[in-house]
Formats: C-alpha cells, structure tokens, sequence
C-alpha cells in the first residue's frame, strides 16, 4: 500500500525532483572548478583561508575552513549552502505531500482508503528519503566531475543527504504543530534558516587552527543538522558519524511526527485555530486590504529576518576593521570577495547588503507569486467579480510585495547602521548612512525581480512559481558568488544587485540603480497590459 | 423591444479553450425582473457563459452587455450593481467567514457600517444558522457555499448571477435560500439562476434557458416550455381496449407493455385527466411529475445508452 501511494507521488513529483538534483550538481560542479582556477595553488587557497579564519562575516556566511586543499575550500565556500537548499527542498516536500494535501481535502479521500490517516505521511517521508538520496549521489557526482577525490566527494554527499533526512524527520514534526499548511511551511523555512544561523555563529565563535589553517566549531554549530555536514570533514577526516547522528534524528522526529498524527484530526494541526474576529475590521476593505492581510505573516518573517542580519552586519563591521584593518594585502583580497569595492569597510557593507537585498527580493518575489497562488485558488475570481478591475488587482498585490520589501530593506538599514555607530562612534565601522544608505538602495533591485515575476505571471500564469523563484535563486547566486568565481561580467551583470549603488564609497553611481527603477515600471506596466488582455486561468 | 428591458443580452458567443469549443454561438437574452433559469449538465458550458458576463473571461467572438455595458470592458463599474456566487466558491483560508462576507460586500462598493447592511447581515446569519468566526479553511462545503451566498444577499444589486448556488447544501437551507431568491424577485430584482436541479428552476423561474453543447436549444417561460415537462402516467391495462385509451384527452405516446399502460400527459393537464382515468376504473396507477431527467433526455436522449 504505501508503495503505491509512493510511486504515485513519484510520479507526480518527478520534474520537480529532476530539477532540483540537476541543480545540486551542477552548483557543486561549477563552484568545484570554479575554486580550482581562481585558487589554483595551495598558496592561494591558504592566503584565502588566513583570512577567512579572522573574519567572523566570511564564517558565518560560508562556512568552518577545512584546510588548503582544493576539497577543503570547496566545502568550505559551498556546503552550508547546499545544505540550505537540501533543507528547504525535504521540508517543503514533506509539507506539500501533508499538510498541503489536508488543506485540498485530498489527503482526506486518502484516509478513507485503506492507506489511512497514517501511510501517506509514511509515504511522504519515503519520498523524502528517495529525494535525499539522490540530492546525496547528485551532489557526489558534482564534486567529481569537478575533479575532487572519490572518497571525500561520497562523504559530502552521504552526509548532505543525512541531513535532508534530518530535516524531513522535523519538517513532518513541524507539520503536526502547524495550524495550516502555509504557515507550516514559514516555520520550516524559518527552522532551516535558524539551523543556517546556529551553524554560523557556531562557527564565527569557534576555535581557529592557523597551522593548519582549519577551524573547530563552537558548540552552537553541533546542534545544527548543516554544522553535522560540515563535521563529517570531507576530503580531510571523512567521518561518517554525525552524517549518523542526521539520520537518528530525522528517524526519531520522524516516529514523534507519526505518533501526533495519531492523536490529531486530519486537516488541523496540535495548535488549536483559534476563534477569528466574525466581521471584517476597517483595514480589510480593498484589494489592498487583502493583499496586507494575506502577506502579512510571510512579510513579518523576511522583515525579522532582515533585521537579525542586519544587527550582524552592523555588529560584525567592528571585528572586521580591529582584525584585518592594517594590513593591506588582507584587505585586498578581502575586497575581492567582498566584490570589488575600494576599501574593507566599504566592501563588508555590500556584501552584508548584498544579503539583505536578496532577502528583500525573496519576499517580494514571495508576494508576487501570489498572485498566480491566488488567480488558480479563486480568490481573484471572487476579487475580480467586485468592483475591481484586473490592473487594479495586480498593482495592488505588487504594492503590498514591495512596501514590505522595501519594509524590510529600511528596518535592516536602521538596524545596522545604529549597531555600526554604537560600536564604533567615531564612524570607522561605516557611518548611519552607509549603512542605511547601501540597504535602501537594494530596493531598484529587489523591484526589477517584483517586475519580471509580475510580468511572468501575466505572460505564462502557469509558469509564475518555477520561474519566480529561479530568477530569485539565479540572481542571489549571481550576486553574492559571482565574482568570486569569476564568471563572466556579462553573465554577473544580469544579476540585478549587482547594479546596486556602492552607497558607501566617496562617489556611488545611481546610474544602475536609475535603470533598474525604469525596467521595474515597464516590467509591471507590461505586466498590466498583457493581463487586461487575458482570461484569469485556473 | 428587448433593447429596453434586456438586462443581459448575448449572441453568437463563442468560447474556445485550445481546442476545446466551450461556447457554440450561444444566444441569451434576460429581461429586466425575471428569474430566469439556466439549464445544463456538467460541461454544458453554463459557467463559461457567467464568467463572460462578469468579466472574468473574454468571449472569444460574439456580442454580449450586461446592464448595458460590455462586461469585458465595465466589469469594475458593473460589479458594483451585480451579486454573484461563483460555481466552485474559493475563500480565503486564513480569513474567518464574516470578514469574508464584509470584504466581499466592500468589494462590491457597499457599506459595511450602513445600520440596513448589519441588520441584514445579522438576520441571514442567524436565518442561515452560521457561525462567522471561524476561520474559512475549516468550513466545510455546506458552509463555504454559505459564505458566498450571505455575500450575495447581503447587499443589495439590480442583477443577481448565481451558479449552481444550492450545491453542498442540505435540503433545509436549500429552501432558505430559495426563499430568499423568491423575496429578492418579489422586489424586482432580476436574476440568472445556473442550476442543474429542475426542481430549484422550476419553483422560481419565469423563465428558463436550457444549453446544450455550448448552445441554448430551448428557451420561454415555463408555460412555453411546458410540452417539455410531460407528466408520466402508468397504469395496469386490465380489461381495457384500444379504443378506450384514445378517449383519454391528451394523452402522448401511449405504449402497451408488460401488461401496463404508460403515456405522457402535460403537466398542467394531469388533473383534468384524471376523472376521465377514474371513469375507466384503472388499477395500479402510478403518476410520476416531469423530472430533470425527462427535461433532459428530450435534448440530451441521444447522448445515453438505451
């Protein structure tokens, strides 16, 4: 029974995971080679690594150094990532076969059959596995092709995919808790973003090894299925045992997961719904009154999100000047991970709101999608059958998206730049306003992604939620590492934050930013056009 | 003359999806302050036709207005003088049923502070036995079809759409419903009534349409289409001749088997019949009122398996 309910989702998930194991290994091939000809000899991998080790910013966001080798940079420059995205692919996953399937009532038509209440969330949990399993081998074979040795590229697999099964284990678990499906799958993305973090400060706080040129986490890192990835060491210790320790845990919350199911009805979660106001308050009265209403959680969530980096950024600046501030060689090169800017400080403030223009434009791509979650739900039908016209419609969710991304971009640019002067007075952590300046100045960006989406949405409606997202997901890694692994310019520059304002240089050019403010409009006025000339699509 | 008193008025529409011809050069034409009822099974093409006249979707060639205007082009402006309930009633889950209920009436232009809108409000909550304060993911059918139709009667419209209203509701809050649509013809209200149930149409409506393979094949008010809706009779055959069967006046199609006698009789004519039946002396006799089925299988007899 629960091989049929298996090769059924199999079936039905198959695009879906082909795409994302082809995009497993190919992220892993390119940065492998990538790695190999920007830092062809041990040499220049240890000077990267010097400097890695004393700058908690680059830790936190890449990952613990392994040691010079080609593998060791490799994993350092890219496993936490991936494992970010194996993260989000297992819990979602589990979500969508669950909670989701509860929510369309199919997972109801289900449980009358003799599969019941419990096999399709057996099911769902063997997909997870069948997906990590093939996420592992993906990623392995990337590393290979991209020239690394066998034994450690398997390990890095073997332990990528423990921990997507970790993951599933508590993403199922998350899903028991969770009143709806929506919400269950924000306090998924919030759990692997929270494991992100932990890992970061884990490894910004942990013991540096310069002989070796190698890092020991701090505990803060051991709790977090991506610090588990980065502890099996590939290429160096190739241990096994926390990969382990991934796959006891998913099996354990996975069991805990089973067990709720046992004493919860379909279709609600632990929490109890709790009893909504019966009539509508004074702000619910438009489509943009409802736009606000529905984005509201998953804006809430990028806005915190946006703030907590921000408060690093601000706080990280300081150590990043006392640290590698005098020496001018170090502060080269960090500049060239930094991406090119002209002075230390300079170049951290954009990398940091690099990061947090990404983060603004994933919500705002997230609020746009609904526009097509909402056009196949019915929920535009019944907008469009007011006194509401589609143009009306559409701009009015797109205001909502890119107030709250331009929301959050604010409360990110305050945050640092009060933790920059506060730590630093006399301004040599950046002043307020190249903090604040930097982050505000993402926004041209963050609304060229709103545009395309939008213009997507009018043009292929079916196509909004694949697209939406890989355009955010090209753009953040063109961004944030291309030119670290000196891509092509053109290929760099079709990233929209790349054309952000060096707000915190002597003399930024809003040339780019100029630009990209006119592609926004005409993405969205095209977008306008071509949906007063369609039909809504279910 | 239907230029002055049509509300809605379409022809020659054609919808096509792809390949797939939804709307065959369909003809609809509905007068200000009738019920009119709008007939087809499933796939007949009875919600392409409502989505066109809100605006929702674009006729692929043909004339249609509504109230006048181009509903392609006016929906904003029309929307505010139109109630509707759609075919499959999506709500917003997080959202509880009574804010659903304003913010659809808000959409429409009314408002929701305006004493008649909460009385009103009020009365069919309580007529309708719900409760607004939950959230809509956890109604079930029954109450989300609810949601939709307390939107529409809340506030007031000179045009109401309705597409299969009654669906997932049980048969008490069925005839509150329809008392409601009663009450709202009474005040003149002109309304399109999509429904697959004779029954429902035939209690309310001055008129009915019945659409077949994206074409109106029928359509006058319910004494024009009475031929339609013969009443069956069947009774044993006992004793009786030939001869005495043609005396029943206007009986249609009368067939001999298996010892009974069955005929079709129109339906306003039943009772006028029976003392003629009476004097006959028949036994066993069994009178069946026109169904949806009989309706049907008149257009659609083709289309089953005998």
């Amino acid at each position: 029974m629960v091989w049929v309910l298996l090769r059924f989702r199999l079936r039905r998930d198959r695009l879906q995971l082909a795409i994302w194991t082809v995009a497993l290994f190919a992220l892993l091939l390119i940065t492998a080679s990538a790695m190999a000809s920007t830092f062809p000899t041990a040499a220049d991998r240890a000077g990267v690594l010097r400097i890695a080790l004393v700058t908690p910013a680059l830790l936190v966001l890449r990952g613990a150094p392994q040691g010079p080798g080609l593998g060791g940079i490799t994993v350092f420059e890219i496993a936490a990532f991936q494992a970010l995205l194996v993260g989000l692919m297992s819990t979602f996953l589990v979500v969508r076969n669950t909670r989701a399937e509860e929510d369309r009532g199919t997972a109801d038509t289900l449980a009358a059959t003799a599969a019941g209440r419990t096999l399709p969330s057996v099911a769902a949990l063997l997909e997870a596995v069948v997906a990590n399993v093939l996420a592992a081998a993906a990623s392995a074979l990337g590393l290979l092709a991209g020239g690394l040795p066998a034994g450690g590229s398997i390990v890095f697999g073997a332990a990528l995919g423990a921990a997507g099964c970790a993951f599933a284990g508590l993403g199922l678990l998350v899903a028991q808790v969770a009143p709806a499906s929506r919400p269950a799958n924000g306090w998924c993305a919030a759990l692997v973003l929270a494991a992100y973090a932990l890992r970061g400060i884990g490894d910004a706080t942990g013991t540096a090894r310069p002989a070796t040129l190698t890092l020991t986490p701090a505990w803060p890192s051991l709790l977090s299925p991506i610090g588990w990835v980065q502890a099996t060491r590939p290429y160096a210790s190739d241990d096994l045992r926390p990969a382990l320790v991934a796959l006891a845990v998913g099996a354990v919350a996975g069991a805990a997961a089973l067990a709720v199911l046992r004493i919860r009805d379909l279709g609600a979660g632990l929490l109890p719904q709790r009893a909504l106001r019966p009539a509508a308050s004074p702000l619910l009265r438009g489509p943009i009154g409802l736009a606000a209403r529905l984005q509201r959680g998953s804006a809430l969530g990028w806005g915190v999100g946006a703030l907590l980096l921000g408060l690093l950024g601000g706080d990280l600046a300081d150590l990043v000047l006392r640290q590698l501030g005098n020496d001018p060689a170090v502060s080269r090169i960090i500049v060239r991970l930094a991406g090119g800017s002209t002075g230390l400080v300079d170049g951290f403030i954009g990398v940091i709101g690099a990061f947090v223009g990404v983060l603004a434009a994933a919500g705002a791509v997230q609020g746009a999608i609904r526009l097509r979650q909402e056009e196949a739900a019915g929920g535009a039908d019944q907008v469009l059958s007011g006194a509401v016209g589609r143009v009306r419609w559409l701009l009015s969710v797109l205001l909502v998206a890119g107030t709250s991304a331009a929301a959050a971009l604010v409360v990110a640019g305050l945050a640092a730049g009060a933790i920059a002067v506060t730590v630093r007075p006399d301004g040599a952590a950046g002043g307020f306003g190249a903090w604040f300046g930097t982050m505000v100045w993402q926004l041209p960006a963050v609304l060229v992604l709103l545009g395309l989406v939008a213009l997507v949405f009018a043009l292929v409606p079916r196509a909004t939620v694949p697209v939406g997202w890989f355009l955010l997901v090209a753009a953040a890694f063109l961004g944030e590492f291309g030119t670290l692994l000196d891509l092509p310019a053109w290929l760099r520059e079709l990233a929209p934050f790349t054309h952000s304002p060096a707000v915190a240089l002597r003399d930024p050019s809003y040339a780019g930013a100029a630009w990209m403010t006119v592609i926004a409009v005409v993405t969205v006025g095209l977008a306008a056009l071509v949906l007063r000339r369609r039909d809504t699509v279910p | 003359m239907s230029a002055v008193t049509a509300v809605i008025e379409a022809s020659g529409l054609v919808k096509r999806y792809g390949r797939t011809l939804a709307l065959d050069g369909l003809d609809l034409t509905v007068h200000r302050g009738e019920v009119h009822g709008y007939l087809g099974p499933n796939g007949a093409g009875k919600s392409t036709t409502i989505r066109i006249l809100l605006g929702l979707a674009r006729a692929t060639s043909g004339r249609v207005s509504v109230l006048g205007a181009d509903p392609w082009r006016e929906a904003p402006r029309l929307h505010r003088r139109i109630a509707s309930i759609p075919g499959d009633v999506a709500l917003w889950p997080a959202l509880s049923g009574g804010e659903t209920i304003d913010l659809l009436v808000r959409l429409r232009g009314g408002d929701v502070r305006a004493d008649a809108y909460r009385r009103r409000r009020a009365a069919l909550i309580d007529t309708f036995r719900f409760d607004p304060s939950k959230a809509a993911g956890t109604y079930s059918k029954g109450n989300r079809q609810k949601v939709a139709l307390l939107a529409a009667l809340a506030h007031p419209a000179d045009l109401y759409v309705f597409d299969e209203p009654t669906s997932g509701l049980d048969p008490l809050m069925e005839g509150v419903f329809l008392k409601e649509v009663g009450v709202l013809a009474h005040g003149g209200a002109t309304v399109l009534l999509s429904s697959h149930l004779l029954g429902e149409v035939e209690r309310l409506c001055d008129r009915v349409s019945i659409l077949r393979a994206g074409r109106v094949v029928e359509s006058g008010t319910l004494d024009e289409l009475r031929h339609l809706t013969r009443t069956a009779v069947s009774f044993d055959r006992g004793h009786l001749t030939e001869a005495d069967l043609r005396r029943i006046p206007g009986a249609h199609g009368v067939v001999l088997a298996e010892g009974r006698v069955s005929l079709a009789l129109d339906s306003d004519a039943v009772a006028a019949v029976l003392p003629a039946l009476g004097s006959l002396g028949v036994t066993g006799l069994r009178v069946a009122p026109p169904s949806l089925e009989d309706l049907f299988l008149r257009h659609y007899g083709d289309e089953v398996p005998a």
